[in-house]
């Protein structure tokens, strides 16, 4: 890193500097002798891979832990930061992926939360200066609803604004923009543009390529631990990043193969439950349908009925001539259709058990896993390294829990699973979520496999982008039903439409 | 860099570390040996309190269990129904659910046990007789826990509440059947005798083990203790080898995960009940059916019966970390623990209820060192992954990536 800076911005002398932070886990560095610079009026992004050690470094920086060695300094002085709470005394401000929110307060009262300035709150004081605060920076929040009123992207500011209260200088955000919609995401970068223009300094993690190339100046890679580049969006590219993030290149667009659609595998016939409404749609072999759509609008349900994981108040699941509307989940997957659910850990593992165990999930009838309601040891272990190897999953020994793992790994772990049995339809929801570029890649070839290999997919995903780059039929999903059906050339805005509802818009137009 | 060069080359093969089982036996041995001494640690600041010597004190709690004339006989005979009793909470436990009720349902399974002593005795001849009381008991058990079972599952009423609710009416159940159905009949002439069971027939009891060993019969040690920890083997067995054992830590960890796997939760839940009532029907089978010998009864159900033995099972399971083997030494051990009960007044200035405190204290430390052991192993865990996931990337090209893909 230049002492000065890179030219064009970084005329402001650096607020914060850390210099030659490590930090070693057991077994691992986390952080291997890494510096960086924060000054103020700009959103410097620190991108990497799952495990890069970026959000590490910043909690280092919030005072969550001690660094093993290495300097902090503020405003050119050094100073040792032991607790969060020392962190926001000195101006550094953190929100965690995960918010943490008393649900039946309010706003304001969040807000004050540990800064109530006396035993005797004075509500309409807290009040009036969170309103100000959110005048200020054009945060779009009422102080007086209550949190469990309020949608993510709202929670989300309440959290930046208790940091803003508290009137830090710096403000580290942990992947932002993970749990939000697309035009919420809109919404924090003009706010985050605000917070910039009045001089504050953001950090912002991410590894989502496209928006750290939006809405950053200045854009740190970190790999293994370790810095591997300061860049900024004009300097380089999303494959640039990706790569140096990797170290390999990365593919964006895998080749979809040429494979001849055949009959269906798959019909829906007036779905109805939870929030579907006489949903219809049919998926053929060797076809990919990608469900697109804001999620909320049946996502969840559709996969859950067809899976049997919900009771279906009215429709036909035919797979392959066989109707298997209420039937068992297990009756379900042994007729052949292997899932992948939208939330790994709440759907998909059992976190706590190993990784064979995991592997035989949703086997434990068959015969060669299971004689006389005994397991069989030795063929699930056998089984388990076997896909293992041949999936990818990195870890030490099949004798760890699925929890110790990465979010990557884990959802080769069940993919592993889930296309082992070799099903005739594989149920994608949300497959990529959370995963770095180079897991996501893995995932995206093991669905166009299936495609290769003649099988039917369902693919359900909020990214825009995986349903473009897998599908052959898009299909769009509002409020329970599908409202279009496009080819996957058809432009982004037409199929955004279809989201939205496409007949609303027409109401109003 | 540092850490490339451990690097391993795929999952599964050749690290030299310990395996996972190992490391968490150790760190699960430590836990329990830092528990020992916090609990010691304080319970000698109340026994200096009291003007005692911690060491004599412990002492004679050690003695009372080994050395003094038939300890370890008590100690095991008292660990019997205890074993039985914790078995019935952690198999619950493992799928999720928290049977309270194991109380009501070993109370239950005594009448039912007493019936069957008193009217198959014409029907199952010589050691059968036996056998089918021991039986009588676990159907029993089972029948009262299908009930708190079937209301989970078809109704969604949680068990802890209507488990404890059952354990209420179980007391009423056992004093209606010991006024009524089971009432004796013939009193002997002359006595006041308490309200209980007429006397079981000889073969309907449990026979002494302590004789083999040279013990007296007063401690009552029967062959029910090598059934327990046979029963202690059969649900290890069970938990880890069996499917129901595996559908129920699926169930119990993640019932979501396991729906989408294809398990039944309900019937899983279900299942669990019924083995956690056969086992609960066990738990009272060492004060029915084996003989006193200083009164030369024993072989009936006496009103005041020994209750609280399910409540206990709860704090033995707790202490065993719902292991079944691991439950075994967690009953032998609260047993020596009760066992100085009865010796501190008499060889000491302390007040019995010193080893209750002690117990409590006891609990409390164990489930602050095992959830800082399990803390600590996660995180060995966690950072070992990640360190080996970083390492294979950097060997990995993209030629090998595209290779997996079938």
């Amino acid at each position: 890193m230049g002492e000065n800076g890179r030219a064009g911005r970084g005329s402001a002398p650096p607020f914060v500097v850390l210099e030659g932070i490590t930090k070693r886990f057991p077994g691992v560095v986390a952080n291997d002798d890494v510096s960086l610079e924060l000054r103020p009026g700009e959103v410097h992004a620190l991108i990497g891979e799952n495990g890069a050690g970026k959000s590490t470094l910043m909690r280092i920086l919030y005072g969550m832990y001690p660094s093993d060695s290495g300097r902090i300094t503020i405003h050119g002085e050094e100073v040792r930061i032991h607790s969060p709470r020392d962190a926001i005394a000195r101006g550094i401000g953190m929100v965690h992926q995960h918010f943490v929110l008393v649900d039946p307060f309010t706003v304001a009262e969040n807000v004050i939360l540990g800064d109530e300035g006396g035993p005797i709150l004075q509500p309409e004081e807290s009040e009036r200066k969170v309103k100000a605060l959110a005048v200020t920076y054009g945060f779009q929040i009422d102080p007086h609803s209550t949190v469990e009123d309020l949608s993510v992207g709202e929670e989300q500011r309440v959290e930046i604004l208790k940091a803003l209260y508290r009137g830090v200088e710096i403000l580290i955000l942990d992947e932002p923009t993970a749990v939000l919609t697309p035009s919420e995401t809109s919404d924090l970068f003009e706010n985050l543009r605000r917070l910039r223009a009045d001089g504050k300094s953001i950090v912002f993690i991410s590894h989502k390529l496209d928006e750290v190339l939006e809405i950053a100046d200045r854009i740190t890679v970190l790999r293994r631990g370790v810095v591997v580049g300061e860049t900024t969006p004009a300097e380089t590219s999303k494959a640039k990043l990706a790569e140096m993030m990797v170290g390999r290149p990365v593919l964006f667009r895998l080749e979809k193969p040429a494979v001849e659609i055949g009959e269906p595998v798959l019909r829906l016939e007036g779905l109805t439950g939870g929030r579907l409404d006489g949903l219809s749609l049919e998926v053929r072999a060797g076809e990919i349908v990608g469900i697109a759509g804001v999620e909320g609008n049946g996502q969840r349900d559709l996969a859950d009925l067809v899976m049997g994981l919900r009771p279906l108040d009215a429709g036909r699941i035919v797979l392959d001539g066989e109707d298997l509307a209420s039937r068992s989940t297990a009756e379900i997957r042994n007729a052949g259709v292997g899932f992948v659910p939208e939330d790994r850990h709440e759907q998909g593992l059992v976190l706590p058990m190993t990784l064979w165990e995991n592997l035989v999930l949703g086997r434990q009838d068959d015969p060669p896993f299971v004689k006389h309601g005994v397991l069989s040891l030795r063929t699930i272990k056998d089984l388990a390294r076997t896909l293992v190897r041949r999936f990818d999953v990195r870890a030490r020994s099949i004798d760890v829990t699925a929890g110790a793992l990465s979010g990557g790994n884990q959802q080769k772990l069940i993919l592993a699973r889930e296309l082992e049995t070799d099903p005739k339809l594989l149920l994608a929801a949300q497959p990529t979520r959370g995963l770095d570029v180079g897991a996501i890649e893995f995932v995206w070839s093991q669905i166009l496999a299936q495609k290769a290999a003649g099988r039917g997919v369902l693919l359900i995903s909020a990214e825009l982008d995986e349903i473009y780059a897998l599908s052959d039929r898009i299909l769009t999903l509002y409020e329970g039903t599908i409202t279009g059906e496009y080819p996957p050339s058809a432009p982004a805005e037409e199929v955004g439409r279809g989201m939205l509802g496409d007949v609303a818009v027409r109401d109003v137009g | 860099m540092a850490i490339t060069a451990t690097a391993p080359p795929a999952a599964g093969s050749g690290v030299k570390t310990r395996p996972e089982w190992l490391e968490s036996a150790i760190g699960q041995g430590l836990a329990l040996l830092l528990a020992l001494v916090i609990a010691l640690g304080l319970g000698s600041i109340i026994i200096l309190l009291y003007g005692e010597n911690p060491l004599d004190v412990y002492g004679s709690i050690l003695r009372a269990s080994t050395t003094d004339k038939d300890g370890p006989a008590w100690v095991l005979s008292s660990a019997t129904p205890l074993i039985f009793s914790a078995l019935a909470v952690s198999v619950c436990f493992k799928g999720g659910l928290f049977n309270i009720g194991v109380e009501g349902q070993y109370l239950v399974a005594m009448a039912t046990a007493a019936w069957a002593a008193l009217h198959l005795g014409g029907i199952l001849p010589g050691p059968l007789l036996m056998w089918g009381v021991l039986l009588f008991g676990v159907l029993g058990g089972m029948a009262y826990a299908a009930i708190p079972g079937a209301l989970k599952v078809k109704t969604g009423a949680h068990e802890v509440v209507t488990t404890i609710m059952m354990n209420g009416i179980a007391i009423s159940l056992v004093a209606w059947a010991l006024n009524h159905p089971l009432r004796y009949t013939n009193a002997p002439a002359g006595q006041n005798v308490d309200l209980r069971t007429n006397i079981f027939p000889a073969n309907a009891k449990v026979p002494d083990l302590g004789h083999l060993f040279g013990y007296g019969p007063a401690p009552r040690l029967s062959w029910l203790f090598p059934l327990a920890v046979l029963a202690a083997a059969i649900v290890w067995f069970v938990v880890k080898r069996m499917r129901l054992g595996y559908e129920a830590r699926a169930v119990g960890a993640s019932a979501g995960s396991a729906q989408a796997g294809g398990i039944g939760i309900g019937s899983v839940q279900m299942k669990l009940f019924l083995v956690s009532g056969a086992l609960a029907g066990l738990v009272g089978m060492q004060q029915i059916l084996v003989n006193n010998a200083s009164t030369n009864t024993g072989g009936y159900l006496p009103q005041n019966y020994e209750a609280t033995l399910g409540f206990t099972g709860i704090a033995v399971a707790f202490l065993g970390q719902n292991n079944p083997i691991g439950i075994v030494f967690a009953a032998i051990f609260w047993a020596s623990l009760s066992r100085g009960e009865s010796i501190l007044p008499l060889e000491t200035n302390m007040p019995r209820e010193f080893v209750i405190i002690l117990q409590g204290i006891l609990i409390m430390s164990v489930v602050i060192t095992y959830t800082l052991a399990r803390r600590r192993l996660e995180r060995r865990q966690t950072g070992r992954v990640l360190a080996e996931e970083e390492i294979v990337v950097t060997q990995t090209t993209p030629a090998e990536v595209e290779g997996t893909t079938t």
